[in-house]
């Protein structure tokens, strides 16, 4: 498992918290699972690093939380983007996509 | 961002359920992590143990969350705070020394402040103050001095009716009325308004109505209104009041209504109890009353611009009238020279938001003074308490050692130490706003004097606590910046051997104490050498010859227009009550006169003489006194040759009169002024008969201790050329000057009841002459000796540090031979070394900065060397003084103890 792991960038985390929570408002449980299952398990998030940014996001007005009920029926905590976040959601969106391009574009042809 | 705000509040406020939710958070994503291994076939315990593995510190994540938050800023200052409590309290002597001395700083810095804050810079509490300005005029004659203020009846009518671009214009004179009907003066602070003063400046009525343009009308009957304050004093705030009637100078006014709360007049320092308008005056005055009078100067003038229109429109406005203006109001008695350059006056405008006051012409200078010598005192006490936190920081030395090896950051430390200061200092600064408040109406009791009340509004306003507040966080910072800085700079490895090294290291480690102990020096000084110039110069005015002398001497002023006796029966009248009062028991000499020396009155007019380079101009200028034969005993200015006035020299006999040494020197540089004639220079088609001088007496001050001595002549008081309705006698007495005014006012009373009278002593009336003079003296005397104070305690107690830290050193010294006396001299070797580098730089800074007290000194210039030399000395004993418990101690360290000690 440590072999898969691999170190995010900085500020990433936030862009797929962003992202994760487009589709559907999630617990933090569900949102570190959602992104393992995606990523084909090589992303690994640690609640170390995940609640801090939750909580971190949510101070920035990006996403909201609320209490609700869990699949198990048990309380637990929601995350929803608001609509700042959604629009934050976009910018960093846009801006990962040309770096990711333009990266790729040196390892190619350097 | 809004958001952002509740919920930092949240975090911080509802601190308990926002943990117990990350708890819950937490513990949830725990137990799915829990239940996604077993599911995924580990046993119960496997699970639990990797996902515990996985999750990391718990209480580690929390704080991460916290700091995620933004609440740890506030949180951990709160915890700063109570840590600092605990720190201050545990040792309560040095911490209510540091904020007792702050309190003394910060207070008086507030109290200076306050004054200067109702004095100089707030705001009337009027309609949009910042719209007022009041009407001045340049005089070309004169164009350096300060525009003039006052204005004649006639010239104020006549700008008054030619204007059109004010949105209302007034104009106001201060006086004072005598409510008694008879007997002892009871004063009362009157004015006399326009018409148009209270609907201008927007002040309204709480009870009846006030004073409007058809009060002011001539021939008016005269009404009255009274302030909020004076209603509740003297009416007890009675409806019954308003229609019912007040007594002024013996005229009866209606009193139609109350002005509301919070207003008592546009000039600062002076209030109103009592309006009038202005046609009123000629109810007191008859038929030559000041209505109509050219020359008779009275009333202040001001304005309200209308909207948008700025002060440079307004004064070329002004400029387009004011030939006009002042045509009409020519004085005609005037020579045709002075009359030209009347016509060549102009208006100017000064803002008069802030209202418009003497004291600030008076006292803005002290005050300035005053508030660099509070600040010198507030950086001393600063100073002091630095030293004692560095000496403190030393001592908890492992405490700062320990918390750092635990993982405190250095930021984090001083800013535990900051709060500490900051702490002392809002302390020092709250108990220095009560302080303040007893200080300031102390201040102003301190500068009123018999004849003037100063009246002041000192509630604090916004400009005075924001004041305080910035003073105590900048002192907090200023004492507290260098001991943080220096006690965190921790090695923790010789912290942690536990011994406190005794090498150069320590000595270095004193350094910034020595510094801080020889800036207190050189800052002291600096006090002392002020205050010292100050005392000196109070001491010369007090001591010197005047020319007369001031005690056992009562002066009773009556004023027989007030008591209503016709003109003619006045001169018979004054001369029966002289004659009484010189009779009373007690009384060693009596006399009366028109004028009594520093009084704040003048007569004074141009002399002329016969002879070639007779003085011209302001040289021939004379001040005049008309006295009974017995003035110049009772007030024992001598008559140097010739004669006295006596019996013989009546109003019809020819005029004569006595001068002073300069008048005589001025005028008859040959000295032969006895037998010579003078004219007294006479309004243009008057006669001027020549006055034979019949005596010699000699110089005495006229109007102030501080003049240089006026020409002077002295006349028979029968032979005063016009009415004097207001004369002064003086009482020299065997005892008690005030003893003697029940017997005084039984004597008038035999004369006539109707006789209005105000008693003062001579003594009384010189000091209060001085009133400037001696707040400087008093006060930097004050400050001084508090900044000598202070400064000695840091010494003290820096230099009992340094004998505590060398104690092993001592003891080793001792133990290896060395006679007491050497231990005595090392530690007096840095004292003097202290104190030297201390006495010489305050010495320059002294001599740079004392330039400034001129204009303030009497007598002695400056750099008086007297001076400079008894404020070091004084200075250099006390330290030594300072300095030598401490190394006395030092002295009688037992080497056996010191080492064992160690």
């Amino acid at each position: 498992m440590a072999t898969k792991k691999i170190e995010l960038p900085q500020g990433t985390l936030d862009l797929l918290i962003l992202r994760t929570l487009a589709l559907e408002p999630q617990h933090g449980w569900a949102i570190s699972e959602r992104i393992q299952q995606i990523s084909s398990d090589v992303l690994l998030i640690q609640q170390g690093s995940l609640y801090p940014a939750l909580h971190r996001l949510e101070r920035r007005g990006w996403i909201k939380a609320k209490w609700g009920t869990s699949e198990n029926n048990r309380r637990a905590k929601y995350y929803e983007l608001t609509k700042t976040g959604r629009k934050q959601l976009e910018l960093e969106q846009d801006s990962w996509k040309k770096l990711a391009a333009a990266v790729a574009q040196i390892l190619e042809t350097a | 961002m809004f958001s952002d705000l509740i919920l930092r509040l949240r975090s911080l406020f509802r601190r308990e359920t926002v943990e117990s939710e990350t708890d819950a958070e937490l513990r949830f994503h725990f137990d799915q992590q829990v239940a996604k291994f077993i599911k995924s076939g580990l046993t119960r315990e496997e699970a639990m143990r990797r996902a515990r593995l996985e999750f990391g510190g718990h209480e580690q994540l929390k704080e991460e969350i916290r700091d995620a938050r933004g609440v740890n800023l506030v949180e951990t200052l709160i915890q700063d705070v109570r840590y600092g409590l605990r720190i201050l309290a545990r040792t309560p002597v040095i911490s209510c020394i540091a904020i007792l001395s702050l309190a003394l700083g910060i207070g008086a810095n507030t109290a200076i402040f306050s004054l200067i804050d109702t004095v100089m810079l707030r705001m009337l509490p009027v309609q949009k103050p910042e719209e007022l300005t009041q009407v001045r005029m340049n005089d070309p004659r004169s164009p350096n001095e300060e525009p003039e203020p006052t204005f004649t009846n006639p010239l104020w009518e006549a700008l008054r009716d030619r204007q059109d671009f004010y949105s209302g214009i007034f104009a106001w004179s201060l006086t004072q009325f005598d409510l008694s009907q008879g007997g002892a003066v009871r004063d009362v602070n009157g004015m006399f308004t326009s018409g148009e003063y209270f609907s201008t400046l927007g002040v309204r009525p709480v009870a009846g109505r006030l004073i409007t343009a058809a009060d002011d009308k001539r021939d008016c009957p005269g009404v009255a209104v009274l302030t909020y304050g004076f209603w509740q004093e003297h009416f007890g705030g009675a409806p019954s009041a308003v229609g019912g009637t007040v007594s002024l100078d013996n005229h009866s006014f209606e009193i139609v209504g109350v002005s509301a709360p919070g207003f008592s007049g546009l000039e600062v320092g002076n209030k109103f109890d009592v309006a009038i308008p202005i046609c009123a005056a000629e109810i007191f005055d008859g038929p030559k009353t000041r209505l109509d009078r050219r020359s008779w100067w009275w009333l202040n003038v001001a304005g309200r611009s209308k909207p948008g229109v700025n002060a440079d429109e307004l004064e070329a406005r002004l400029g387009v009238i004011s030939p006009q203006v002042f045509a009409a109001a020519l004085p005609r008695d005037w020579e045709p020279k002075n009359q030209e350059e009347f016509l060549k006056r102009s208006f100017v405008l000064t803002p008069a938001a802030t209202g418009t006051s003497y004291l600030r012409r008076r006292f803005t200078q002290p005050l300035h003074i005053l508030m660099g010598v509070v600040g010198l005192v507030l950086l001393i006490a600063c100073a002091n308490i630095a030293s004692l936190m560095l000496a403190r920081a030393a001592a908890r030395h492992k405490e700062i050692a320990v918390r750092k090896a635990l993982g405190a950051s250095r930021a984090r430390l001083i800013r535990q130490l900051l709060t500490e200061c900051v702490l002392l200092s809002s302390a020092g600064a709250l108990l220095g706003v009560l302080f303040a408040r007893w200080g300031s109406a102390l201040l102003v009791r301190y500068i009123s004097t018999g004849d003037n009340k100063v009246f002041l509004d000192l509630s604090l306003d916004w400009r005075v606590l924001s004041f305080t507040a910035g003073v105590a966080v900048f002192t907090g910072i200023l004492f507290g910046v260098l001991p943080a800085f220096r006690s965190t700079r921790v090695s923790l490895t010789s912290a942690m051997k536990g011994s406190q090294a005794i090498d150069g290291e320590s000595r270095a480690k004193f350094r910034p104490g020595k510094w801080i102990v020889a800036s207190q020096v050189a800052l002291s000084l600096l006090l002392l050498v002020a205050s010292g110039l100050f005392l000196r110069s109070l001491i010369t005015l007090v001591t010197m010859d005047a020319g007369f002398d001031r005690n056992n001497v009562l002066i009773v002023r009556a004023n027989l227009h007030t008591a209503k006796a016709l003109p003619e029966q006045q001169p018979a009248m004054f001369d029966e009550v002289e004659r009484r009062l010189r009779s009373l028991p007690g009384v060693i000499s009596g006399s009366r006169s028109v004028m009594t020396p520093v009084s704040n009155y003048v007569w004074n007019s141009d002399l002329d003489v016969d002879l070639p380079n007779a003085p011209k101009g302001d040289a021939a200028l004379a001040y005049f006194n008309f006295i009974s034969p017995s003035y110049l005993e009772t007030v024992r200015t001598p008559l140097l040759a010739g004669r006295n006035f006596n019996d013989g020299d009546t109003k019809t006999a020819p005029r004569v009169a006595v001068v002073n040494e300069t008048l005589a020197r001025t005028f008859f540089p040959n000295g032969d002024a006895l037998g010579k004639y003078f004219r007294i220079h006479p309004d243009p088609g008057k006669p001027a008969p020549p006055i034979l001088i019949v005596g010699l007496a000699k110089d005495a001050k006229y109007e102030s201790l501080r003049e240089e001595a006026h020409a002077t002549a002295y006349f028979p008081i029968a032979q005063i050329p016009e009415d004097a309705e207001e004369q002064v006698f003086e009482l020299r007495t065997a005892a008690r000057p005030s003893a003697l005014v029940p017997s005084v006012q039984e004597a008038v009373a035999s004369v006539s009841k109707a006789i209005p009278l105000e008693f003062h002593t001579l003594a009384e009336q010189v000091d209060d002459s001085l009133v400037q003079e001696r707040l400087l003296a008093t006060l930097s005397t004050f400050f001084g000796a508090l900044a000598l104070l202070l400064a000695m305690i840091g010494l003290y107690g820096a230099l009992s540090y340094l004998v505590a830290q060398r104690q092993p050193e001592f003891g080793i010294r001792m133990a290896l031979g060395a006679p007491r006396g050497s231990i005595l001299r090392l530690v007096m070797r840095d004292v003097v070394a202290v104190l030297a580098g201390g006495l010489a730089a305050g010495a320059c800074l002294a001599l740079a900065a004392v330039g400034v007290l001129q204009k303030m000194l009497y007598g002695l210039a400056p750099h008086d060397t007297l001076t400079f030399l008894v404020a070091i000395g004084v200075l250099s004993a006390v330290a030594m003084l300072a300095g030598y418990l401490p190394a006395r101690r030092a002295m009688r360290i037992d080497p056996m103890a010191a080492l064992r000690y160690e």
